[in-house]
Parts: structure tokens; C-alpha cells; sequence
């Protein structure tokens, strides 16, 4: 379950991100999004934290909202897929795995 | 020191502190200090993206958070230290800065949402 909470957090960080950028391109809708998105990331994280290490947790959180945020970025911006891009997502991702089997 | 640089050094503290508050917060004061921390991280954070280039303020945001934060729990709460744990984490927090660092910021008027 905790680590469920992590990718949910971390997916809620993504979405809460992207509003920033909508808002600032005048979608108002984003003010409503933003505390919401933002507030249950922070709630699911404080409830992994209860469970996992905290360092694990963030640095898990971190990770998927980075990655998250470049596919989101490849898939609606056209942004570069290349292969240095996809080396460090496979890092992150090995790396977030690892931690999983270890907790 | 460039004063954007200490902010961002600032805004890692405030960030270290909250992680460490919603872990262990239990008190209605540590956990007001827990959301202030978090509101001043949020709004002091993109302050410095306006005066430093953005893709290395994260990294170096996310370097410090991530380190400071596996400090603080060895440190001051006790966690065992795992070299393979510490190694995994540093691997991830690799990737996060390299993907930042090849990523370059989309111009703010382009994308669709």
C-alpha cells in the first residue's frame, strides 16, 4: 500500500505541475486543481513515510514526478525521446525498483 | 555567493524540514511548521528559477533535498545507514539531475494543454 501511495503521490505531483502551466497560460480551472493535486501528493507521501524510510520516499517521489513530468512533456510538447533521455528514465526507474525490493 | 544561489540552499532546508515533518509531525504546532515550511519551499523555489538557470537550480534543489533528507534520518532520527540503499538513492538522484540537465525548458508561450 505504501508504495502504491508513492506512485500515486508522485503521479498527483505530475498533474499538480502541469497546472502550474496552465495557469500561467490563464486556465483558471488550474487554481481548483493545484491545492487539491498537490495537497493529497503531500498526504499520500506522509502516509508511505509511516511505513517506508523517508529518504526512499522522496527520492522514489522525486523520481517518478521527473520522469512523469518528461513523458508528459515527449507526449503533449513533441519533446526530444532521445536516448540520453531514456537512459536516465531507465535509471531512475531501475533505481526506484531496487529500493522497492529492498523496503 | 550569488544571493539566488543561498535561496535555493534556503529553499533545500525548508524542503529537508517538511519531508522530515509529514514523517513525524504529531502536534498541531509541528505540523503548522510542517505546511509553513512546505508554502515558503513552494513560492521561495521559483523566486530563483527567475535569476538562475532553471535546469540547474533543480538539480542542485533536488541534490541537496535528497541528500539532506537521507542525512537528517540517519542523523537525527536513527535510521540504519545501508550502503546499497544509499548507492540506489544516489543512482536515482543520477538520473533526476541528468534528465534534467538534457532536457532543455520548452519556451514559456509554446505547448497546448
Amino acid at each position: 500500500m505504501a508504495w502504491t501511495a508513492v506512485l500515486i503521490a508522485g503521479v498527483l505531483e505530475v498533474i499538480g505541475v502541469m497546472n502550474i502551466k496552465r495557469l500561467a497560460m490563464k486556465k483558471w480551472d488550474a487554481l481548483i486543481i493545484m491545492p487539491i493535486t498537490f495537497g493529497l501528493s503531500l498526504s499520500l507521501l506522509s502516509y508511505a513515510m509511516q511505513t517506508l524510510s523517508m529518504a526512499t520516499v522522496y527520492g522514489v517521489w522525486t523520481g517518478i514526478g521527473t520522469v512523469g513530468s518528461t513523458v508528459m512533456g515527449m507526449i503533449l510538447y513533441n519533446e526530444p525521446r532521445d536516448w540520453k533521455r531514456l537512459l536516465f528514465i531507465s535509471m531512475i526507474l531501475a533505481s526506484a525498483v531496487g529500493l522497492k525490493l529492498m523496503s | 555567493m550569488n544571493k539566488y544561489w543561498f535561496y535555493v540552499l534556503l529553499a533545500s532546508s525548508f524542503e529537508v524540514y517538511w519531508v522530515s515533518g509529514l514523517k513525524h509531525s504529531e502536534s498541531f504546532v509541528e505540523w503548522s511548521l510542517t505546511i509553513g515550511a512546505i508554502v515558503i519551499t513552494f513560492f521561495l523555489l521559483p523566486q530563483t528559477a527567475k535569476h538562475l538557470p532553471i535546469g540547474t537550480v533543480y538539480a542542485v534543489f533536488a541534490g541537496l533535498g535528497t541528500v539532506g533528507t537521507v542525512l537528517v534520518e540517519v542523523i537525527v532520527y536513527g535510521e540504519p545507514f545501508i550502503p546499497l540503499k544509499a548507492v540506489l538513492i544516489g543512482t536515482l538522484l543520477i538520473g533526476v539531475i541528468g534528465l534534467k540537465k538534457v532536457s532543455s525548458e520548452p519556451v514559456e508561450s509554446e505547448g497546448v494543454a
